[in-house]
């Protein structure tokens, strides 16, 4: 008897213990099981709330100014909106438009080239770029561990306050792994609770028959279980001259590989313009009619898409409402997401 | 007697399994024989005046003893940051039976790549190490820099950061080195720095940085300066 109650004593105990901390992604019923390995990063709340800081946080740059959020901002669906090329330290220009962080538990691979294959080594690259936030690792490392309110968040999360590279990379991992944007319209159809209007419906049947193999549903970027995953594609874009780039190649050094580009997702439009790798369309309606038109035109030879899709101008309309219906403001305005003030905001936090 | 008996079993284990033996692996990285600090200046005659090194780090993983081609001990960390500014770096110690009998040791120069792609990893492993690239994912296998007046490199500054994991530029290397004193509790492994520069032009060949043919060639040319040290 009393052995059973030692044990009912634990088991109630390390349930608690365990409830307090440790966290299951939240996702619908719609959406396929994340990629993203947890049991080698288990989620946890403290370790979100020190990734979270750390992501506001302009420390982790070279001049203390530049923040992952300078150029990931919640309100654009953590997009960097009005800038073509995204700005880093000292306002210097990059080469690509800042994507949208969200639904990042089901990518495989990270930046327009794919440069990147773990979420957990995402941070280092724009940590690292001289024309981003122009700073190390190792330095990173020893301003966190100098500024008061840090030692005691990484004990929290890990059980250790001495501050590793791997801590860092892996509660920056944790809060981008919230970010899940799955309560668009459409999801609301898909779970349904909500209808699509005529409009919307006939510029989703035109998506799933013009759009769907790249863009594909649930998640509108590549990763459809069901096909042959391909998440890079050479959209037909001619080459802009002042860049240059051309794209996974520049990584691969395969010539197949050569003006591929990232297939991004479609949620989430109206809050992350401009469009394309080098934000070169502001308007989505330049981006249909790049589809339209653009294709047999372009000097690109290439291209995955061979001929122009054919597309009225009221099935253009009908298209964008629909494309419309991927926007997830509940996501964009949730303040589980945006700046920590109750941490970054204390007083006399640095050493 | 039921001492006895666990003395004699305790005996009896010792005998079948050996007694362990503390034991090391070093490398010696060097320039005609002369083991290298950094930044000190040697001649040589691969390059046409001295050469001085800033950088010498690299990883060395599966670390296992073979007899002819069956294993016979692997030593139980997988991966061994070696880098000359950080001296107990430069030594690897461990325990084995001590009648172990092996004729070679094998190692690979570098990740593997389900580590590459396996996300943060701490110790040896945590990209804070200066040894993961930020561009691109995957670790540096070997990181040699240094200057020399014959590079014509800006400050005449060479880098070479040797890695990547992906087919067709996989320049991980297996080394196998024999070894014939097997007396010796340490196993000391010459790391022939000269040699590599041998194999290349300075003039030609200064900034290699990022996965190709020519860093797996030059990794190549690395594992080939690997020897038991006489």
């Amino acid at each position: 008897m009393k052995l059973k109650t030692y044990f009912l004593f634990f088991l109630v105990f390390g349930s608690v213990a365990f409830c307090t901390d440790y966290l299951e992604l939240e996702y619908p019923d719609h959406f396929p099981k994340p990629t993203y390995d947890f049991s080698k990063n288990e989620f946890s709340k403290s370790k979100i709330e020190l990734g979270r800081a750390l992501f506001y946080d302009p420390i982790l740059s070279k001049d203390n100014m530049i923040s992952c959020a300078s150029c990931h901002s919640p309100y654009n669906a953590f997009a960097h909106t009005d800038h073509d090329l995204s700005h880093g330290i000292n306002d210097e220009i990059g080469t690509r438009n800042a994507p949208a962080l969200f639904n990042l538990a089901w990518q495989k691979s990270f930046m327009w080239d794919g440069a990147i294959n773990h979420l957990d080594m995402q941070a280092l690259a724009p940590i690292s770029h001289p024309k981003e936030m122009g700073e190390t690792l190792k330095s990173v490392i020893s301003k966190l561990q100098n500024k008061k309110i840090y030692p005691p968040l990484f004990q929290k999360a890990f059980q250790d306050s001495v501050i590793t590279g791997e801590h860092i990379l892996k509660a920056l991992s944790q809060f981008q792994l919230t970010l899940v944007s799955a309560n668009s319209k459409y999801d609301q159809v898909k779970k349904g609770i909500a209808e699509f209007s005529a409009q919307e419906k006939n510029g989703y049947e035109l998506f799933q028959q013009h759009c769907n193999s790249c863009h594909s549903e649930p998640l509108f970027y590549n990763l459809s279980a069901d096909r042959k995953d391909n998440e890079f594609a050479n959209n037909g874009l001619p080459i802009d001259t002042t860049l240059n780039d051309y794209g996974k190649w520049m990584i691969t050094k395969q010539s197949a590989d050569s003006l591929k580009f990232k297939i991004p997702t479609l949620r989430n439009l109206s809050y992350t313009y401009p469009y394309m790798h080098d934000g070169r369309f502001r308007k989505l309606k330049n981006v249909l009619n790049h589809y339209t038109e653009g294709i047999s035109k372009s000097q690109n030879k290439n291209a995955d898409l061979k001929a122009n899709i054919q597309l009225t101008s009221n099935e253009k309309v009908d298209l964008i409402a629909f494309l419309l219906t991927l926007n997830d403001k509940e996501f964009v305005f949730n303040k589980k997401h945006q700046y920590p003030k109750e941490i970054l905001n204390q007083k006399n936090t640095s050493n | 007697m039921k001492y006895n008996i666990i003395l004699v079993i305790m005996f009896l284990s010792f005998s079948v399994f050996g007694q362990m033996e503390g034991r090391n692996i070093s490398f010696f990285p060097t320039v005609n024989n002369q083991l290298i600090e950094i930044d000190k200046n040697y001649f040589s005659d691969v390059v046409t005046d001295s050469i001085n090194f800033e950088t010498i780090r690299f990883y060395v993983s599966d670390v296992q003893f073979c007899y002819d081609e069956n294993v016979v001990f692997s030593l139980e960390k997988k991966h061994h940051l070696v880098d000359l500014e950080l001296p107990e770096s430069m030594k690897i110690d461990f325990e084995m039976e001590q009648d172990l009998k092996f004729n070679k040791i094998k190692f690979n120069l570098g990740v593997d790549s389900l580590t590459n792609v396996g996300g943060a990893m701490r110790g040896d492993l945590d990209p804070s190490n200066g040894m993961y690239w930020t561009w691109q994912s995957g670790y540096i296998n070997f990181k040699l820099e240094g200057v020399t007046a014959s590079c014509p490199a800006r400050h005449h500054f060479f880098q070479f950061h040797l890695g990547g994991f992906q087919s067709p530029f996989n320049s991980l290397q297996i080394i196998e080195l024999p070894i014939t004193n097997l007396d010796s509790k340490d196993i000391k492994i010459n790391i022939a720095i000269d040699g590599f520069f041998k194999k290349i032009k300075i003039k030609e060949t200064y900034e290699v940085m990022s996965p190709s043919q020519q860093t797996v060639e030059l990794a190549q040319f690395m594992a080939s300066i690997f020897s038991i040290s006489k």
